[in-house]
């Protein structure tokens, strides 16, 4: 008679085989990366000679900043207001913590086109020349820019948040003394053999741990950033291509008409430091555009502190519960505290915020 | 059909057949032996072990240990060759309340891959026809009586041309007129060649039809052989009727007769029996001897033993059977 | 079964017609707010209503009834003694299910086209993405998510195979599949399990809006398609581990 165990063979197999069948895949992909050695200087040059202006592809980012879950965008499609989080600040922090996937588009320096594709919904940024369009699904709202004349030549400034490759430029602009930089061992990203670029931070007053940009070993062209954070092991920030063609893609996608039945917004940029989140299509904040002119900057390099007056810190901000609740009590404040990032709310209104430990945060708060 | 096998070829054989549920022996190292041909009684109380012993027959259990053999093949490993000729009928008729008695017969009959779907709606009516069913053929099982429901499983097993037959109980919920219909069912199979493997707990049934008998009890085989054999193992009685009852005693304990205690009939005289031992006292020497001592006869009769009786001494009396 | 998931996209067309108030914006199901202006919208409004609970118990009662609704009638040893072999008819048992899934996401897409184009204006459908689509290429984009929601319930219906045969009682069968559906989407909620979400056989379900953007984005379609497979070879073989040499006793 067969035993027992033997009759559950087949159903024990399979999953092994599985199993066998990935570690194998994975040990593969790590072996076929075998790029010839380069310092770290050529790594860099190889970026700034990077000439990749057409592409499309889909860029993944996941964070593990300890930041309180936000509720997403379910199907239940609750709006932002029940959770008690101001909209804007709620859409930017959705954006920033959690997970996301997003296409981009690139075709020049005037066309691109990046969909943040959410459950059921999808959030679009299009830009066809000097014409920006935001789109958002489930509101079925459309807000159409005109950029001023000087900017057709300035670049992406849109997807600036998006791109590995404008994300690795902030971090490559801060490399200076107090950044050692080197080249880890070859990665693969997005099916491409990837220089990994690894940027240490010498100071000890910083929470970042380091930073590695992989760069296509190709092009340049910059595949993916992960941030990690000191003390921790998963990456606190990633962002990176886990799908990338290089081809143009088609004219028909920059081309955009609000579909029928949405509600459209004009705006026209007059000051072309305005910012907006990407995931606040609305006209909530008009003319918001001056916050960013009164704020004061403590340190330099990996130790800036970003100051700011009390009037700027908008008030509800600590007033919503789900921020109140992860604010924690600390000397001459309160302290909103992640992987990444520390944000001091002091007692009389005023706000600082850094890749610091709190006692850089309050002294500058002390003026010292 | 049965050209292939030797005459002497058995129809269903096992050896040290036994199945066990847990710490529950089932059936217990049964050996059967089941000729080509016969019409074979497979006879046992509720719970004897009977209907698992199909199963495993037919592949749908598997033997804990010990060996099964139908139409010359291993079992389980031949299913696939011996199940297209096998037709059964195992504890009972079960359809499809909500498909009419065709539908049915037609779902099992595509289940079958060796059954040609060219002829299947002439065999399922055939079968339907066979049974006596063909009035009803249209009707949702449902709606069927417990006999219908019998029959339309007798059907089923009559789909194909079958070398061997497997009826489980197939008189249940049967009235008389049912009853004696299938009776002549199975002899006219029989005639055609089929071997008949009928499991039944109703002796009567088995005694009418069978050419061969085997007795379970508490998962073990305790008899097998031809009907007529296992009737002669029991034992004769003398049946004296008469109104001198003492005296008839008296003189049957001379003849060395161990006669049973008289009991009396509805006309005024009474009846004793006494076992006829090995057929040492001839019957007529007894009525001589009786007519002798001025006993009034008004009847006498030899009674060979009922396989009843014979059943009974195997598996215990009543209810108070062996568990 | 199937009718009754019919009536699904019809009551929302019901409620949504005879209500004096359009939903604004963000309201009540995905695309309901579209409906009024385009009735084609109700396909995809019933299915994202009916893919948490309706599709899912519809599948499970279907995958559930496979073997051990057989059992439970009796007929399973007369299907074996036919003799339909056991393989075969767990095959047989199997492709019937995922007959049913897709005919299941069918029949309330269908449904949805049919009452959408009665009561309300059909006309192109606004994607996802902001791009309008014709009539022609919506129709297929929703016999596209219809598949896509089908192929979504082979992993479920293999579970249901499997759990078929373990029991003779069809309801404890139907019953089981049925809160494994729910457990796997309650899991799929819970941020802290965020690592197993990848594996739980419902986590693309409402991946079908993937479909609905300009490109198609068919990684989910193949995401989706890779994790259903695992799941059917895994149950499958279970259910062929369980059930082939099983004893038949009902």
């Amino acid at each position: 008679m067969t035993p027992v165990w033997k009759r559950w063979l087949p159903a024990a197999v399979v999953p092994a085989v599985i199993a066998g069948g990935a570690v194998l895949g994975a040990v593969q992909a790590g072996a076929a990366t075998d790029l010839p050695d380069k310092t770290p200087q050529e790594v860099l040059e190889m970026v700034a000679d990077s000439s990749v202006r057409s592409l499309s592809g889909t860029v993944e980012q996941t964070s593990e900043l300890g930041l309180p879950q936000l509720p997403t965008d379910g199907p239940s499609a609750e709006s932002d207001a029940s959770s008690g989080v101001p909209s804007g600040v709620a859409s930017a922090l959705e954006l920033l913590g959690g997970s996301h996937t997003a296409r981009v588009y690139l075709d020049g320096h005037s066309q691109a086109r990046v969909q943040v594709m959410d459950r059921l919904a999808e959030r679009d940024v299009i830009r066809n020349g000097r014409d920006v369009w935001f789109y958002s699904s489930k509101q079925n709202a459309a807000t159409h820019l005109i950029l001023p004349e000087y900017s057709e030549s300035e670049g992406h400034h849109s997807d600036k948040a998006w791109t590995p490759e404008s994300l690795s430029e902030h971090f490559l602009s801060s490399v200076e003394p107090s950044t050692e930089v080197t080249v880890g061992s070859d990665s693969e990203v997005a099916g491409r053999a990837a220089y990994e670029l690894v940027l240490t931070p010498d100071s000890s007053e910083t929470l970042v741990g380091s930073v590695s940009i992989a760069v296509d070993s190709e092009t340049g062209l910059p595949l993916s950033v992960d941030v990690q954070a000191r003390g921790q092991d998963a990456p606190a920030f990633e962002v990176g291509f886990t799908e990338l063609s290089l081809e143009a893609p088609s004219d028909d996608l920059f081309n955009f008409t609000p579909p029928p039945g949405a509600t459209v917004t004009e705006r026209v940029v007059e000051d072309h430091h305005a910012k907006h989140a990407q995931g606040d299509h609305g006209d909530r904040h008009q003319g918001d555009g001056k916050h960013d002119k009164d704020y004061t900057k403590y340190g330099s390099g990996w130790e800036t502190v970003i100051g700011l007056p009390a009037d700027e810190v908008p008030a509800e901000l600590m007033d919503s519960p789900l921020i109140a609740e992860t604010a924690q009590e600390v000397d001459g404040g309160r302290l909103l505290s992640s992987a990444l990032v520390n944000v001091l709310v002091t007692d009389d209104g005023r706000a600082f915020a850094g890749s610091v430990p709190l006692e850089r945060l309050q002294a500058a708060a002390e003026g010292r | 059909m049965s050209g292939a096998l030797p005459a002497t070829e058995l129809a269903i054989e096992t050896t040290g057949l036994t199945k066990r549920f847990g710490h529950q022996t089932a059936v217990d190292g049964i050996d059967l032996a089941v000729p080509h041909g016969s019409v074979f009684g497979f006879l046992g109380p509720n719970g004897s072990g009977k209907t698992t012993t199909i199963r495993v027959m037919l592949g749908l259990a598997a033997a804990t240990s010990g060996y099964v053999r139908v139409l010359g093949q291993d079992m389980p490993a031949s299913l696939r060759d011996v199940l297209p000729r096998v037709g059964a009928l195992i504890e009972g008729p079960a359809f499809y309340p909500f498909l009419s008695g065709t539908a049915n017969l037609q779902r099992f009959d595509t289940a079958d891959r060796h059954a040609s779907s060219a002829t299947r709606r002439a065999r399922v009516n055939q079968a339907l026809d066979r049974v006596g069913l063909s009035h009803a053929a249209g009707k949702k099982v449902r709606a069927y009586s417990l006999g219908m429901k019998q029959r339309l499983g007798i059907a089923n097993a009559l789909l194909m041309p079958r070398e061997l037959l497997v009826l489980d109980e197939p008189t249940n919920g049967l009235d008389p007129q049912g009853t004696r219909e299938v009776r002549s069912l199975v002899r006219s199979l029989a005639a055609e060649g089929t071997t008949v493997f009928v499991s039944s707990h109703l002796l009567a049934e088995v005694e009418q039809i069978c050419t061969h008998a085997a007795v379970m009890s508490a998962g073990k085989l305790v008899a097998q052989g031809t009907v007529d054999e296992l009737r002669r193992v029991g034992l004769a009685h003398v049946k004296v009727q008469t109104p001198d009852t003492e005296d008839a005693g008296r003189v049957l304990q001379r003849l060395g007769l161990a006669p049973e205690p008289p009991h009396s009939n509805n006309d005024g005289g009474s009846t004793v029996r006494a076992p006829l031992a090995d057929h040492t006292v001839a019957p007529e020497s007894i009525v001589a001897a009786l007519v002798a001592e001025g006993v009034r006869v008004r009847g006498f009769a030899v009674e060979s033993s009922s396989l009843e009786d014979r059943f009974v001494a195997l598996t215990g009396e009543g209810f108070d059977v062996v568990q | 079964m199937l009718a009754a998931l019919a009536a699904v996209p019809v009551l929302i067309a019901l409620a949504v017609r005879l209500s004096s108030r359009d939903p604004g914006p963000g309201q009540g199901p995905p695309f309901l707010d579209r409906v009024s202006q385009n009735g084609l919208f109700i396909a995809l409004t019933g299915m994202v209503v009916s893919i948490p609970l309706f599709l899912p118990l519809t599948v499970s009662v279907a995958a559930g009834d496979t073997i051990a609704g057989e059992a439970g009638h009796g007929t399973l040893r007369y299907l074996l003694a036919a003799p339909a072999g056991r393989v075969r008819l767990l095959a047989v048992k199997y492709a019937a299910a995922v007959v049913f899934c897709l005919a299941a996401a069918l029949s309330v897409a269908t449904a949805g086209v049919l009452i959408g184009s009665a009561l309300f204006d059909v006309g192109p459908i606004t994607l996802l993405s902001g791009d309008t689509i014709s009539v022609g290429e919506s129709l297929l984009r929703l016999f596209l998510v219809a598949c896509y929601v089908g192929l979504s319930l082979l992993g479920l219906a293999a579970i249901g195979l499997f759990i078929s045969t373990l029991t003779e009682v069809p309801v404890g069968a139907m019953a089981a599949t049925a809160v494994l559906a729910v457990v796997s989407q309650i899991l799929d909620n819970l941020p802290q399990l965020e690592w197993l979400h990848p594996w739980l056989f419902s986590h693309h379900w409402l991946g079908f809006a993937d479909l609905l953007r300009q490109p198609i984005s068919w990684d989910s379609f193949a995401a989706n398609g890779l994790l259903q497979g695992g799941y059917i070879v895994v149950f499958c073989g279970l259910a062929y581990s369980r059930f082939a040499t099983k004893d038949v006793l009902s």
